[in-house]
């Protein structure tokens, strides 16, 4: 019988983490971090038609690495992650997100997006490795960085790995600093510069929380975000 | 009464002059229609009176309701009643159209909107420029239509009764019926006793919202400052006659933020064409 799984994790993340979904579940992990960094290692494994799912909102406030590899081992096998981060003050944050698609249609969707602000630094990593004979497969990469200010960074280089043809792979890796015309476009409306950092951050962050399944926590990223500027 | 006065303007946009010693006054209340070729700064006059940060301004002074405006965050602008319709309003991602109305609207008050008034303003807007009320809800101005960005924006003036609004081709884009939408919200904002300056190449909206003053931009001054019937003569016969009636030379096209040749397929191809000229 198909079984479905949800886990939470609120800053009580371990320093490795191992989960297998066996054929036809589903395990949805809810992962957020609103104090120290969590320099985690995951490995997650993915058989037939099985589907994990996970969400992630870093708003720790310190720094690290953090590793998630996930392998699609059996036809049908899916992953999507989804992470929203910030870093403030002069912390260093580094994400390594995998996926190995090792058997016919299976799909894969890493989507990073990321806010650097003071003087901190985000950098996101991570292959999408579709091996011999994984054909029929979608794999995509997202990796976006905004660079809130002037001494803040971000590097945003996925990559892909393609051993067979017959797939479809797409990839976007962005980083840019706040879009100057967008502030004045808001501000002209009579919101104050701050408020309009707010709302973008607030924008750009806040759909991480559709991933959500506990109120309060969606409750306390809300207060984080909008708290932060 | 509020009032827009505008002396020896000088506008530059990364380095090149636009305006150059424009006066110009608008009263709260009044409606003109400001002519004048392309290029020739009519967009730069309205970025520089907001304050996009794009445009620098090199001298003279822009006072609104008494107050020196030039030296002001385009926030502080906004609040005290000045409001500037964009020809090309930009798209934010992620940011839901309603949060922002409402953020607008609190900063433009002592005191928070109730949540029921806000419903009950943004409702009647929705209806006012005909767009669906459900739109509230979508990313501003993210994957809109050209025409609804345009009603997007007469709605955000509905919803901020400015003192004075500045509207940028508000027309373009927008089909018949659309126009007549618009126009029709314009009176009422001119009904209310706001100011209206409007800039648009169709004589058709101008038609419907019956301007009592028009003014000419070229070369980047205001030369002439007339009635409506100002309208109806460039409509007809174009800006020759003001070379002609009052010895300016217009300057084809000064727009400095286009380049002759750009990167990109479209100026390989103009490359190409000029080369197979030159053969």
């Amino acid at each position: 019988m198909q079984k479905e799984n949800r886990v939470l994790y609120i800053d009580n993340l371990p320093e490795t983490l191992e989960y297998e979904v066996f054929e036809g579940d589903v395990l949805r992990l809810n992962i957020a971090t609103f104090e120290e960094f969590k320099k985690t290692k995951i490995n997650v494994k993915v058989h037939r038609d099985a589907l994990f799912e996970a969400y992630m909102a870093d708003f720790s406030t310190t720094g690290g690495k953090f590793n998630i590899d996930v392998d699609l081992l059996e036809e049908g096998a899916e992953c999507n992650w989804h992470l929203s981060s910030m870093s403030t003050k002069d912390s260093k944050k580094e994400f390594v997100t995998s996926v190995r698609h090792m058997a016919p249609h299976t799909n894969a969707t890493m989507a990073n997006y990321g806010i650097t602000r003071d003087e901190s630094r985000m950098i996101f990593k991570g292959t999408s490795t579709i091996e011999k004979g994984a054909i029929k497969t979608i794999t995509k990469q997202i990796a976006k960085v905004i660079v809130f200010d002037p001494n803040s960074d971000g590097v945003a280089s996925p990559s892909l790995v393609i051993d067979d043809n017959d797939v479809s792979a797409s990839h976007a890796a962005i980083v840019g600093r706040l879009n100057e015309q967008h502030l004045y476009y808001l501000q002209s409306r009579g919101v104050s510069l701050e408020d309009a950092k707010r709302l973008i951050a607030l924008g750009y962050l806040k759909p991480i929380e559709a991933g959500f399944a506990d109120e309060n926590v969606k409750n306390r990223i809300d207060s984080v975000i909008e708290g932060g500027f | 009464m509020a009032k827009l006065v505008i002396k020896d303007l000088y506008v530059s946009v990364k380095g090149t002059s636009i305006l150059r010693g424009l006066n110009l006054t608008v009263n709260e209340g009044e409606t003109v229609a400001l002519l004048g070729p392309n290029g020739h700064g009519k967009s730069t006059l309205f970025a520089a009176i907001m304050g996009d940060p794009k445009y620098t301004i090199d001298g003279g002074s822009i006072e609104f309701d008494g107050q020196d405006v030039a030296s002001l965050s385009p926030d502080k602008r906004s609040q005290l009643g000045l409001f500037l319709a964009m020809q090309y309003p930009a798209e934010i991602p992620g940011l839901n159209s309603s949060d922002f109305f409402k953020a607008a609207m609190n900063a433009h008050r002592e005191k928070p909107m109730a949540l029921f008034e806000y419903y009950r303003l943004l409702e009647k807007a929705y209806k006012e420029v005909g767009i669906p009320f459900e739109m509230n809800s979508r990313n501003l101005n993210e994957g809109f239509s050209g025409g609804e960005k345009k009603r997007n924006e007469i709605l955000q003036m509905r919803l901020l009764q400015p003192k004075i609004g500045m509207l940028d081709e508000i027309d373009s884009g927008l089909d018949v019926d659309a126009i007549n939408v618009v126009a029709e919200v314009l009176k009422k904002e001119h009904e209310r006793g706001a100011g209206l300056l409007v800039i648009s190449h169709y004589a058709r909206i101008l038609d419907l919202i019956q301007p009592t003053r028009a003014v000419i931009l070229i070369n980047g001054r205001i030369v002439v400052d007339g009635d409506a019937s100002l309208i109806k003569k460039v409509d007809t016969e174009g800006y020759e006659w003001i070379e002609r009636e009052l010895g300016i030379e217009v300057k084809k096209e000064i727009n400095a933020s286009m380049n002759n040749v750009s990167i990109g397929v479209c100026a390989t191809k103009e490359a190409s064409e000029a080369n197979a000229k030159g053969k």
